[in-house]
């Protein structure tokens, strides 16, 4: 029973000190991507991909 | 017929799958002969038909197709695979159709107790399941599952993975849904909201789901676009995100192998929690996420303009990924769920207002430079109403997850009102603008058999909404004041019976909200119809008639 514990412990520090981190990191780089200058013509096109006939 | 060198042979797919539903027709006569109870055995006897049919068909299918499977390319063409997104969009009108009418049903019965029947099989408690799962699970689901196919192979440029996977997938889907729906008829149920199939139901739209991932994956890996079309993001979320929840709020231990009752794995306020993190993401990404696909492409597509911001379609995205998934314990304000668990949902469904915001107006502003569309075309106006009713019905989640509201909106039928502005206003609308637009482009006709009649199915449809909605209000909140009004002793004001009593009147404008709702269905069933009949000259006097009126 305590070693459930302890795994549980060091599994909860885990995800509250490492994943939170990564999350918000994760999104922040998503977002500067998202924002990026020399994105602009990649999204300019794919914007219009639903209007492209074949 | 150009007469091929190679010999006929079955694929390695044709030959498994025939001998796997061959010997699953076995085991499932075997399971029925066996069988504790009697849902259980209907089921299983359901299974081996099903079975025997599915490995009989493929055979058929085999002997009559020719020796090379469909090419990938027809000069230069992508050659689409439309046959089960066909199949999909015919099953979604009559599972919508079905579900509306349950829906009309379970209403009147809630005005008009009478109509319960005093008979188990059509008692309002398990009617209600049926429509519900009917409308989410099943008109929703092959919505999803038509356009998903659809838009994939388009914006990938390249045709469906498989040759039959894809027809797994629809057809596993919708046994699935029949088994599903008659088993909460003959009582069959583990009592979770949303997710109410047995054991065997659930492992078997498991094996579905993980071929319809695959199906999609694989498609997308086999792209000839270089860029991944925000739509497809979506979609994808939508099969990942249910196939976790599914798994999680499933994990059941049967009693029996050879009969319907299982247990459910957690306990107490951790299987109410759990229960809640799945209820809440079915919301999130099967009727949020999946439909948001749809309006992606289809917005753009009819309204021929491209997505308004494709930088803040990204932001969209990951922003309703990140966020939505903590917000399940607002629905369980007030009970034994930690009350710091309670508030964490709460503050994640706040913030959940930027997200669904932010997508409403890169869904209407995509109309910037053709708002005048909204005049003459009723299906955009169908899908642009559909993105407003997602913004309207956003707005008041958020607002009903906070604490102090929640205390006076929870188990009234505002809730209800909630979910109604949300699955009549966004995700029926965008479904049948969806299926408006689909249905002609997958049976090559030009437009639609008639846009007048879309205009009557818009317009009764949209005042049967808002009798629908604003009745729940009125109803909720009166239903919630009642039940919180204290007399000058500190006694409660009013019993149970008299709140019941309070609500009738709306009850029946609700039903009739409802029966309107229906109506403006079947007249979208006849116009598909007549579209797919029609002959291209029969459509072309239509609209000739038209522009002479």
């Amino acid at each position: 029973m305590k070693a459930i514990l302890i795994v549980h412990n060091i599994a909860s520090d885990l995800v509250t000190s490492v994943w939170t981190p990564i999350f918000v990191g994760l999104f922040i780089a998503i977002v500067i991507y998202a924002l990026w200058p020399r994105n602009q013509a990649v999204f300019d096109q794919a914007s219009r991909m639903p209007l492209r006939e074949d | 017929m150009q007469q091929t060198q190679s010999t006929k042979w079955m694929t390695h797919g044709e030959a498994g799958l025939m001998l796997f539903f061959a010997m699953a027709a076995f085991v499932c006569a075997f399971a029925a002969a066996k069988a504790l109870d009697a849902p259980f055995a209907f089921h299983a006897s359901l299974a081996a038909v099903a079975s025997g049919v599915a490995s009989f068909a493929i055979m058929n299918r085999y002997l009559d197709r020719p020796a090379s499977l469909p090419p990938e390319e027809i000069s230069g063409k992508p050659n689409y695979n439309l046959g089960p997104i066909k199949f999909a969009s015919f099953m979604a009108m009559f599972w919508g159709i079905a579900g509306f009418a349950v829906g009309l049903l379970i209403a009147s019965q809630l005005a008009w107790p009478l109509l319960n029947l005093d008979l188990p099989w059509t008692s309002f408690g398990r009617l209600r399941p049926l429509h519900t799962s009917a409308v989410i699970f099943a008109f929703g689901g092959n919505v999803l599952i038509a356009t998903s196919f659809y838009v994939v192979q388009r914006t990938c440029r390249t045709r469906l993975v498989g040759d039959l996977a894809p027809w797994f997938v629809v057809l596993g889907y919708n046994f699935f849904i029949v088994i599903a729906g008659t088993g909460y008829l003959l009582g069959v149920t583990q009592s979770k909201e949303y997710a109410e199939p047995e054991w065997y139901a659930d492992l078997w739209l498991t094996i579905v789901w993980v071929v319809y991932l695959v199906v999609f994956v694989m498609t997308l890996v086999k792209r000839k676009e270089p860029h991944i079309f925000v739509a497809n993001w979506f979609y994808l979320a939508f099969i990942v995100t249910i196939a976790v929840l599914h798994l999680g709020n499933n994990l059941a231990l049967p009693v029996s192998l050879l009969g319907s009752k299982s247990y459910i794995a957690w306990a107490g306020v951790q299987d109410a929690m759990f229960q809640w993190w799945y209820g809440h993401n079915a919301v999130g990404f099967f009727l949020t996420a999946g439909f948001l696909a749809i309006m992606y492409y289809f917005i753009p597509k009819r309204a021929e303009r491209p997505v308004y911001s494709y930088r803040l379609s990204i932001i969209h995205f990951w922003s309703l990924i990140f966020l939505y998934i903590w917000a399940g314990p607002h629905h369980l304000h007030y009970t034994a769920l930690p009350d710091w668990t309670q508030t964490l949902g709460m503050t994640f469904s706040v913030m959940l207002w930027m997200p669904s915001w932010g997508g409403m107006i890169n869904g209407l502003m995509t109309l910037s430079g053709a708002w005048d569309k909204l005049r003459t075309d009723p299906v955009l106006r169908m899908l642009v109403v559909s993105v407003a009713f997602y913004g309207m019905s956003t707005f008041e989640g958020p607002l009903m997850s906070i604490k102090v509201v929640n205390s006076l909106s929870h188990y009234t039928d505002w809730t209800i009102g909630h979910v109604h502005s949300g699955a009549l206003g966004w995700v029926g609308f965008v479904s049948f603008g969806a299926l408006y637009c689909l249905v002609p482009w997958l049976w090559g006709r030009k437009e639609l058999y008639s846009l007048k009649l879309v205009n009557w199915h818009f317009w009764i449809s949209t005042i049967g909404i808002v009798l629908y909605i604003s009745a729940m209000w009125v109803s909720g909140i009166l239903q919630g004041l009642m039940w919180r009004a204290y007399t000058s002793l500190g006694f409660l004001e009013y019993s149970f019976i008299e709140t019941v009593e309070a609500m009738h009147p709306f009850y029946v404008i609700r039903a009739a909200g409802g029966a309107l709702f229906l109506i403006g269905a079947l007249i979208m069933a006849y116009n598909l119809w007549m579209t797919v009949r029609a002959s291209e000259a029969d459509v072309g006097t239509e609209l000739a008639l038209q522009a002479a009126e």
